[in-house]
């Protein structure tokens, strides 16, 4: 066995390859935008970048920890909405910022732990039981506060409390960054961790890679399944407070469509839709894509369609690239055997 | 990871491609070529945007689809030509107050001197607009205000106009010979302030009367729901329905006209192409019409003289509404 230098073992690390692309992709793309419009570059717009981003990080990490698992969440989008609404409710009506945190945040866990039951202890398709979840959870946010959407989150507890929650989650600035970014990162830190140093996250890899092996190996599946979705619902929890502190309200909408910049994401950074692969720092380099493409587009003056279009486009050739390259994987394989 | 990089590039090509065929606005987007080699044209877009009139004015409005909202952007690129500075629309795709938030975030990091907004409530961006503010930006309200202190407000005084359409109906209904009823209302949803107060204004003209109000159901917008919820009133039997923002207006008047002959006396707010169509084809008697492009102009207007440093004092400035009838219709815009 030769022995390998520490740049070609970084590489071989699985999933590494397509986190690089997603990588050098985007600073192409940041750097294309920035030429056109040198606003781009500026100081003002890398901070709200890096803000903006932080939410399709967060989604992006709790979807891609269910796509690990061969499953998908298309509850987040409106888990978001429901956290947005009960935080905000919760403040609008007197409780201190922190119990309400710690209320929706339990709340958002037993939506997660319902689907982790539906998917994995009755075998319900993903699909259909998180769709069914996203309904049950849109319709919470909408009926938080009977079908309004909230005052504002100062209004009863005082605007003190109300400024230190928004500058929290939002409009604070630590070492010069946005908190949000800030928090993202630490709960991406916390859960990369978790994926790849710990036995739970090489659990939610074998479930993904082939269940049946991964029963046979003793890996309890059920729960594995529980954890990734009951992250997921932290995630989307916590992009909720983030959209709450934008606003300093609640709104009814929050969140719509999220669970599908988390797939994107996820995506674009390599995560394999089809479960078992891809590394949470892909995911980091497909929100910031998706991210990158959202303020460049808006900083040229493109219309909202052609977003659209140019995120569509990027994603479909991202997932056929990644199918591509595993077919031609197990190509290799028959040959070699 | 060849494949992958070969992948990545394509997307770029296409990207370079989509945005610079189709990106509005003069940035001199129309000499980049459909290359990836952006680098070597940029040099000549950046001097042509600093030398095409040096005050930038951002206009961001609740959604980039609404007609009402197209018909500002009208009025305000008019007003621009005249002034010889630029407006750029930089709405949201869809109403949504993050994504507003965002855009104004964008428009005071890209440097613009002023901002028309039409908010979509009067509480979320105003944080965001405070920010702008300390950045130097000049407000201007058009459409809805927010609670943040802005040069100037130009927009319709939602509860008179609101108001007006009542007194419209009650007036069609008395022709009739129709004293009492029930009447319906179809809305957005209950928190656009906007709509919102047209609505009070409208049932306000009924007080007194022997007409019975429901309870408003919400469309979000959607002229289908609307249809859907208007054709159940009929249904129920009522005398007249009332629109309370565009969608809701087309769909009360096809419900209408998807009902024939039921008598149904329909009232809306907002005009539209549709909306023209079905007053002329009898199935809605009037809408009141906002001016949307007199706000454009105005507010172009009042962020000109702002950035030139008149004061202008946070004046609101009501554009009022037209009634729009069968007999103007025609010539209208």
């Amino acid at each position: 066995m030769k022995d390998k230098s520490a740049f070609k073992k970084f590489l071989e690390i699985r999933g590494m390859g397509a986190s690089l692309t997603a990588f050098i992709g985007l600073i192409i793309i940041y750097i294309a935008f920035g030429l056109i419009n040198e606003k781009v570059f500026s100081g003002q717009n890398i901070l709200n970048l890096l803000r903006s981003m932080s939410k399709y990080l967060l989604i992006g990490v709790g979807q891609s920890y269910v796509m690990i698992t061969g499953n998908i969440d298309l509850s987040l989008g409106s888990l978001v909405g429901m956290s947005a609404m009960m935080v905000s409710t919760l403040m609008v009506g007197g409780v201190n910022p922190v119990a309400a945190i710690l209320i929706t945040l339990v709340c958002g866990v037993i939506i997660g732990i319902l689907n982790g039951f539906l998917v994995g202890r009755f075998k319900l398709p993903p699909f259909i039981a998180t769709l069914g979840t996203m309904f049950v959870a849109r319709g919470i946010a909408y009926m938080v506060n009977n079908n309004r959407n909230t005052d504002n989150i100062g209004s009863r507890i005082g605007k003190g409390p109300a400024d230190a929650f928004q500058q929290f989650f939002y409009y604070g600035k630590t070492f010069g960054v946005y908190n949000t970014f800030w928090i993202a990162v630490v709960l991406f830190i916390l859960f990369f961790f978790l994926l790849s140093k710990t036995r739970s996250g090489r659990h939610i890899y074998a479930i993904g890679s082939n269940v049946e092996a991964a029963k046979l190996s003793g890996v309890n599946v059920f729960m594995t399944t529980v954890k990734a979705y009951v992250i997921s619902s932290i995630c989307a929890v916590v992009v909720g407070f983030f959209l709450s502190a934008q606003a300093g309200m609640g709104n009814m909408e929050a969140g719509n469509m999220y669970e599908m910049y988390g797939v994107a994401a996820g995506v674009i950074g390599g995560v394999s839709p089809l479960g078992g692969s891809g590394l949470l720092l892909g995911t980091f380099a497909g929100a910031a894509v998706w991210q990158t493409l959202e303020n460049g587009l808006n900083m040229i003056g493109a219309q909202v369609g052609i977003q659209r279009i140019v995120i569509g486009v990027i994603v479909v050739l991202a997932v056929l690239v990644d199918v591509v390259i595993r077919s031609g994987k197990k190509i290799k394989k028959i040959k070699k055997a | 990871m060849k494949r992958k990089i070969v992948a990545m590039i394509s997307c770029l090509a296409l990207l370079t491609a989509a945005f610079t065929g189709c990106s509005n606005g003069s940035k001199g987007t129309a000499q980049t070529a459909a290359n990836s080699t952006a680098s070597e044209e940029s040099a000549g877009s950046k001097e042509e945007t600093k030398a095409s009139g040096n005050i930038k004015i951002a206009l961001i409005t609740m959604d980039q689809i609404d007609q009402h909202w197209v018909k500002m952007n009208h009025g305000a690129q008019e007003e621009a030509k005249k002034k010889n500075v630029k407006v750029d629309f930089i709405s949201p795709d869809t109403k949504d107050d993050s994504k507003q938030i965002e855009c104004v975030n964008n428009a005071v990091a890209n440097g613009y001197k002023a901002i028309m907004v039409a908010a979509n409530g009067p509480d979320a961006i105003s944080s965001a607009l405070k920010d702008a503010k300390s950045a130097g930006v000049k407000i201007v309200y058009v459409d809805s205000p927010a609670n943040v202190e802005a040069e100037a407000t130009f927009s319709t005084n939602n509860a008179a106009a609101g108001k007006k359409a009542g007194e419209e109906m009650l007036k069609a209904l008395k022709a009739k010979g129709t004293t009492k009823g029930n009447i319906g209302v179809v809305n957005v949803n209950a928190a656009t302030q906007s709509c919102v107060d047209r609505e009070k204004g409208f049932r306000s003209a009924f007080e007194g009367s022997e007409f019975k109000i429901l309870d408003t159901q919400y469309c979000d917008g959607d002229a289908s729901k609307a249809q859907s919820i208007a054709e159940n009133y009929i249904t129920q039997g009522v005398v007249g329905i009332f629109g309370a923002q565009e969608g809701s207006t087309t769909g009360t008047g096809n419900a209408v006209k998807a009902s024939k002959n039921s008598g149904v006396i329909g009232v809306g707010f907002d005009s539209s192409d549709s909306i023209k169509d079905l007053i002329n084809d009898g199935y809605l008697l009037c809408t009141m019409a906002q001016k949307p492009e007199i706000m454009g102009a105005k507010g172009v207007d009042a962020c000109v003289d702002a950035i030139n440093g008149k004061d202008l004092g946070g004046k609101v400035t009501d554009t009022g509404v037209t009634v729009l009838n069968k007999d103007n219709v025609d010539s209208a815009k």
